[in-house]
C-alpha cells in the first residue's frame, strides 16, 4: 500500500466502501411500513427479515409507541432509576389524592415499562378499583373505572401476545361493573354513558369496543379474544388454571342472565339469556378438550360416550390413568355439574315464572300489598318446589337456599301482618324441607331480609 | 380542584426583622473577626486600616453608578445572546410539540384536563430557562477572567460591585427575554389546547380563605383533654384534612375577616368548597353526601341557617348563597329572603358583613357520614380575574427563581471557576428544590404529614441507640442521665441541621404551578410577597459576598 499514490489509496479505499455496502444493505436494511405501526412483513435486509420470523422485534409484541422507544433510549441506562421514582412519585400522589397528577405519572410509567405486565395489572386494577372507590359521586366512580379499563385496553395494544390483559379487560367490564355495590347504576351507565358533554348519544366507543349494549356481552367478547390468543400464539396465561380461564365466555352468560334477573327482568330475554348459557356452558365449553396426563378430555359426555369410557375404565387398574376418573376431576374445578344443571333449570319457563314470582312477591309487600304478597309468594315457591324435584341437585346450591328461606321469611312475616301467625313446621307448605333442614342459616338469612325490608 | 397545602399569608415584618438580626449578628462577628486579626498582625494602625476599608465598602455601595451598571448590564446581554443561548427555543418548540406524549388522554375530566396543560406548560418553562442562566451565570465571569477580557473592564473607573450587578442584570435581562416569549407560546399553546368547552376552566379565582377551627360532636370547643377541638381522622396517612361526623353537633367554623358586600360579583356572596366525604355506611349510594352553611355575625351573634348541599367530592362545590336560597312565592315570582333561626329576615349587607367578619358554619347532615376539610377547602370566591393574570404572576414566581440562580451563579464566579461555580449552583439549586422537604422533616419534632404523630429519636446518638436496642419511634427512651447527655449532642446537630436547612433557599415555593393550574389567582401575601422576599433576603448578601470575593481576587489567577 505504501506505494500506492495518494490518488490511488483513495480509490481503494472508496471501492472497500462500495464492496462493504452490498452485505450491508443486504443485511441491515430496514423493513417498510405496514398497517398500525408494524412492518410489513418479509420487508427489510435478512437481518429485519430474522427479527420478524423469530419475533425479536418490539412490533413483535404489539403496537409501538415511538413515545416509549425514544423515552427508553435518551434514558440511556437510567431507565430503573427513572421508574422507580415514578412509581414512589404515583403512590404519594395517591395518598395525597392528587389524582390529575397521578393519572399523569401512570402514563410516564407506562412509556417507560410498556411490557411489563405487571405494570398494566396493578394500575389498570388501581385505577378501577382503588382510585374509583375514593370519589363519592357514582358517576365519578364510573369514570375511573371506565378508566382502568382504557388502561387494560392500551396495555393490550402494546401486549397483543398477553392473554391476561384481554382477562383483565372482560373482568373488569363484567365483575366491576356488575358486581360492585354500584352495580345497577354502573349498568346503567355502560348502556348510557353519564358524561353527556363527551359523548352526547351515551357511548363511550374506548370502552365498547365490541358495541354490545351490556357489560357482560362486552366482557364476553373479551374472554373469547382471550381464549382466541392463548390458542393462536400458543402463549399461556399465569392467572389461573387453564379449565377455569377458558370457561369466562359462558360464565359471562351466566352472569348476563344472573343480572337480568337482579334487575327483575324475567321474561323471554332473561329464559333467553340461560338458553345461551347452557348452550355455551355445554356444547361449547363442555366439548373443549383439556390436556391432562392421560391425554385430552372433555367435560360434557353423552351416555354413549359415559357407557364406553366406563369400560375403557374398567380395564385400568390404576384410579389415576381412568378417564371418567380425571373429567370428574375438572368438573369438580369448575363446577361444571352445578352450572349445567343451573343454566338447564333456569332456562325452563316454570322456573323463570317461578322467580317473577318471588320477585313480585318482595314488591308487592314493600307496597304494603300484603294480600297479593302472599299469595304471589305461594304461587312462587310451589313453582319453585316443583322445578327443584326435576333437579334435586340445586337443593345444596347457596343461591337457591338463600333466594328460598328469604323469599319464606317475607311469606311468612305476610302471614304474621294478615293472619297474625305463620305456618309452624308441622303444617305443609311450599319447600318445607329447604326451611327446616337449613334452620342454621336462619340468622344470617333474617338479616338480609332485614336488608331488603329497609331498600 | 382545590389546593393540597395551606396557603398561609406571609408577615413580612417579623420577617425582614429576623433577617436583618441574622445579617447584623453574621456581619459583627465577621468584622470582629477581621478586626481582631488586623490587630494582631498591624496593631492600632491595622484596625484603623480595617476601619478605612469598611468605609469603602459603604462608600461604594453608595456611590453606586446607575449609568456604569447600565453600560455592563446591555454588554453582557449582547455577549450572553451571542453565545447560542437562543437555541433553548427550538427545544421549547419540540417540547411542545410533542406535549401530546406526556400528556393523558384528551378525553379527560374537564378540571384535570386543564390542571395537566397548564401544570405541563409552566413546568417546561421552569426547566428549560433554569438550565440557560444557571450555565450563563456561573460561566460569565471565570470566562472573562480566563480571556482576561475583565481587564480592561477593572482598569475603566468601575467598582467591583457594579461588575456584579451589570453582569446580574444583563444574565436577567437574557433570562426575561427568554421568559416572555417562552410564556407568551405556552400560553396561546394552552388557549389552543384546552377545548372550547373546557375554557371556563381557565380563570383565576380569587378567594378569601378564613381561620378554620371545629367543634367536637358534642359542639364543645374543646375536646375531654382540653385542648382545642379537632376533627376527626378517619385514617388517611396524610392528615391535612379533618373530618366533622354528620348529624352531630360537630361543626367546621371559618372566621373570614374583612369582607364586605362591596366587594363581592353583583353583591353575590358565593362560597366554593372542596371537601371530601368519608362513608361509614353505603348510604343513599346514588346521592352524595349533604352538608350544610350557617352564616352567624361573630359580634351581634346572627345566625343564619341556609339551605344545604350536596358535597360533590374532588370538585368545585359553588354555592351561591342568595340563588340558592331563593323561594318562589305563591305567584311564581322568585324572592331571596335570608331568614335567621327565629325566622326573622335577614339583610346580607347589613346584619351578617357590616362588621368585617363573617362566621361559616359547616355541618354534614347525612347520618353515620363525614365531611373532610381543611382551611382551603372553603372560600369565598370574589370576582375572577383573568386566566392571563395568574399565569403572567406564575411566571413571575419563575422570574424571581431564575434571579436568585443568576444572583448565585455570578456570586460563586467570582470565586470560582466555571465547572465549579455551576456545580456549587446546582447543588444549591437541587437541594434547595427536592431536599427541603426531608430538612423540614428532620428538624420537625411532628411528623409533617400527620402534625399529631410526634418524631421521635431523629438525632444521630439517638437513633444509634433506638436500632441495636429495638425501641420504635412511638415510645420514649429511659430518662437516664446517658439519655440526656445523648439528646443534648443531637440538639445540637438538629440545631446545626436547621441552621443548614436556611442556608438553601426553598426553591419548591417559587413553583405556583398549583395556584395556576387549579385556576387559582397566585395570591400576593401567600406567595408573591414571601417569594420576592425569599430573593431580596438571600441576594444581598449573596450580592455582598460576590463583592468581597472579586474585590480581594487576584485577577491574574486563572
Amino acid at each position: 500500500m505504501n506505494n500506492l499514490t495518494s490518488f490511488q489509496r483513495k480509490l481503494v479505499y472508496i471501492t472497500g466502501i462500495l464492496i462493504l455496502l452490498i452485505p450491508i444493505t443486504w443485511l441491515g436494511m430496514p423493513p417498510e411500513p405496514g398497517a398500525d405501526n408494524r412492518v410489513k412483513p418479509g420487508s427489510g435486509g435478512k437481518l429485519s427479515q430474522l427479527r420478524q420470523s423469530e419475533e425479536l422485534g418490539e412490533t413483535s409484541l404489539g403496537n409501538v409507541d415511538p413515545t416509549s422507544s425514544t423515552m427508553n433510549l435518551l434514558l440511556l441506562g437510567f431507565r430503573g432509576i427513572a421508574t422507580s421514582s415514578l412509581w414512589m412519585e404515583a403512590q404519594d400522589q395517591q395518598k395525597r389524592k392528587e389524582w390529575a397528577e397521578l393519572d399523569s405519572t401512570i402514563k410516564s410509567i407506562v412509556l417507560l415499562q410498556p411490557h411489563f405486565l405487571k405494570v398494566w395489572h396493578f394500575q389498570g386494577w388501581n385505577l378501577a378499583y382503588n382510585v374509583s372507590a375514593e370519589w363519592d359521586a357514582v358517576a365519578d366512580r364510573y369514570y375511573w373505572v371506565k378508566r382502568g379499563v382504557k388502561f387494560y385496553i392500551e396495555g393490550k395494544d402494546r401486549n397483543e401476545k398477553f392473554p391476561e390483559l384481554y382477562w383483565f379487560t372482560g373482568d373488569t367490564l363484567g365483575k366491576k361493573i356488575g358486581r360492585a355495590d354500584e352495580w345497577k347504576e354502573f349498568r346503567q351507565f355502560f348502556r348510557s354513558d353519564p358524561d353527556k358533554e363527551q359523548y352526547p348519544n351515551g357511548i363511550d366507543p374506548d370502552v365498547k369496543q365490541y358495541g354490545k349494549e351490556d357489560n357482560y356481552l362486552e366482557a364476553r367478547e373479551w374472554f373469547l379474544k382471550a381464549n382466541e390468543v392463548v390458542q393462536t400464539y400458543k402463549n399461556r396465561q399465569h392467572i389461573m388454571a387453564e379449565p377455569l380461564f377458558r370457561f369466562y365466555p359462558a360464565r359471562a352468560l351466566i352472569d348476563y342472565a344472573m343480572a337480568l334477573q337482579r334487575e327483575g327482568k324475567f321474561g323471554e330475554e332473561s329464559r333467553a339469556s340461560w338458553e345461551d348459557a347452557f348452550h355455551e356452558w355445554a356444547e361449547v365449553y363442555g366439548r373443549q378438550e383439556f390436556e391432562c396426563p392421560i391425554g385430552t378430555i372433555h367435560m360434557e359426555l353423552q351416555e354413549d360416550e359415559v357407557a364406553e369410557w366406563q369400560a375403557k375404565d374398567a380395564e385400568e387398574p390404576q384410579e389415576v390413568r381412568r378417564y371418567l376418573n380425571w373429567v370428574a376431576r375438572y368438573q369438580d374445578m369448575c363446577n361444571y355439574r352445578y352450572w349445567r344443571s343451573r343454566c338447564k333449570i333456569e332456562g325452563e319457563r316454570d322456573m323463570a315464572d317461578a322467580h317473577r314470582d318471588l320477585f313480585d312477591g318482595e314488591e308487592a309487600y314493600r307496597k304494603a300489598d300484603f294480600d297479593t304478597a302472599i299469595e304471589t309468594y305461594k304461587r312462587g315457591l310451589t313453582k319453585y318446589e316443583a322445578m327443584l324435584k326435576l333437579y334435586p341437585d340445586l337443593k345444596d346450591d347457596d343461591n337457591t337456599i338463600e333466594e328460598i328461606m328469604v323469599a319464606q321469611l317475607f311469606w311468612r312475616d305476610c302471614l304474621r301482618i294478615v293472619e297474625g301467625a305463620e305456618p309452624s313446621d308441622d303444617e305443609d307448605f311450599p319447600l318445607k324441607d329447604v326451611w327446616i333442614s337449613h334452620q342454621n342459616r336462619k340468622p344470617q338469612m333474617v338479616e338480609e331480609f332485614q336488608r331488603r325490608q329497609r331498600r | 380542584m382545590s389546593l393540597s397545602f395551606d396557603p398561609k399569608p406571609f408577615d413580612i415584618v417579623a420577617g425582614f426583622t429576623q433577617w436583618g438580626v441574622v445579617c447584623l449578628v453574621v456581619a459583627g462577628i465577621g468584622w470582629a473577626v477581621a478586626a481582631l486579626l488586623m490587630f494582631l498582625q498591624g496593631g492600632a494602625p491595622g484596625l484603623a486600616r480595617l476601619v478605612d476599608q469598611t468605609l469603602d465598602v459603604f462608600r461604594d455601595f453608595v456611590q453606586t453608578s446607575p449609568r456604569r451598571v447600565w453600560a455592563l448590564t446591555v454588554h453582557t446581554f449582547r455577549e450572553a445572546s451571542r453565545r447560542r443561548v437562543l437555541w433553548v427555543f427550538a427545544v421549547f418548540a419540540v417540547l411542545f410539540m410533542f406535549a401530546g406524549w406526556f400528556m393523558p388522554e384528551m378525553k379527560q375530566d374537564p378540571e384535570m384536563a386543564v390542571k395537566n396543560y397548564v401544570s405541563f406548560v409552566l413546568r417546561t418553562i421552569s426547566w428549560l430557562t433554569v438550565p440557560v442562566v444557571l450555565l450563563l451565570a456561573c460561566w460569565g465571569l471565570p470566562e472573562d477572567i480566563r480571556a482576561r477580557s475583565l481587564h480592561t473592564v477593572v482598569t475603566k473607573p468601575v467598582r467591583r460591585h457594579e461588575i456584579i450587578l451589570g453582569r446580574i442584570f444583563g444574565f436577567l435581562g437574557i433570562g426575561l427575554a427568554i421568559l416572555v416569549i417562552v410564556g407568551a407560546v405556552g400560553h396561546i399553546w394552552i388557549l389552543r389546547q384546552v377545548p372550547a368547552g373546557y375554557s371556563a376552566n381557565l380563570a383565576a379565582r380569587v378567594p378569601v380563605f378564613g381561620e378554620l377551627r371545629y367543634l367536637t360532636r358534642e359542639g364543645a370547643t374543646e375536646d375531654e383533654n382540653s385542648n382545642q377541638a379537632t376533627g376527626v381522622n378517619v385514617g388517611d396517612e396524610v392528615m391535612f384534612r379533618q373530618f366533622v361526623e354528620g348529624n352531630t353537633k360537630a361543626r367546621a367554623i371559618w372566621r373570614v375577616k374583612g369582607i364586605n358586600i362591596n366587594q363581592l360579583a353583583s353583591g353575590q356572596l358565593i362560597f366554593e368548597s372542596a371537601f371530601q366525604s368519608f362513608r361509614t355506611h353505603k348510604g343513599k349510594i346514588d346521592q352524595e353526601l349533604l352538608g350544610q352553611y350557617t352564616l352567624v355575625n361573630p359580634k351581634s351573634g346572627v345566625r343564619v341557617p341556609l339551605q344545604p348541599f350536596f358535597n360533590r367530592e374532588f370538585r368545585r362545590n359553588t354555592y351561591n348563597v342568595l340563588d340558592r336560597n331563593a323561594r318562589k312565592n305563591a305567584a311564581g315570582d322568585s324572592s331571596v329572603e335570608l331568614k335567621d333561626e327565629q325566622g326573622r329576615v335577614i339583610d346580607l349587607g347589613k346584619d351578617l358583613l357590616s362588621d368585617g367578619e363573617l362566621d361559616v358554619e359547616v355541618a354534614c347532615l347525612s347520618p353515620g357520614q363525614f365531611l373532610g376539610m381543611a382551611r382551603p377547602d372553603l372560600f369565598i370566591r370574589l370576582p375572577d380575574r383573568s386566566f392571563f393574570t395568574s399565569y403572567s404572576k406564575g411566571l413571575f414566581s419563575i422570574f424571581l427563581m431564575l434571579t436568585m440562580i443568576v444572583v448565585l451563579g455570578v456570586t460563586s464566579g467570582c470565586f470560582l471557576k466555571g465547572p465549579v461555580a455551576t456545580m456549587l449552583t446546582l447543588f444549591v439549586f437541587l437541594v434547595g428544590r427536592w431536599a427541603h422537604a426531608f430538612f423540614e422533616q428532620i428538624t420537625s419534632d411532628k411528623f409533617v404529614d400527620n402534625p399529631k404523630i410526634q418524631m421521635r429519636g431523629r438525632g444521630l446518638f439517638e437513633s444509634l441507640y433506638r436500632l441495636p436496642t429495638h425501641i420504635s419511634p412511638q415510645i420514649d427512651v429511659e430518662d437516664t442521665t446517658t439519655q440526656r447527655i445523648i439528646k443534648a449532642v443531637d440538639n445540637v446537630e438538629l440545631n446545626a441541621l436547621w441552621g443548614v436547612k436556611h442556608l438553601f433557599p426553598d426553591f419548591t415555593q417559587f413553583d405556583t404551578t398549583p395556584y395556576v393550574a387549579n385556576s387559582f389567582d397566585v395570591p400576593w401575601a401567600e406567595a408573591l410577597l414571601p417569594n420576592l422576599a425569599t430573593t431580596i433576603g438571600f441576594c444581598v448578601p449573596w450580592i455582598i459576598v460576590g463583592y468581597f470575593a472579586l474585590k480581594s481576587r487576584e485577577l491574574e489567577a486563572k
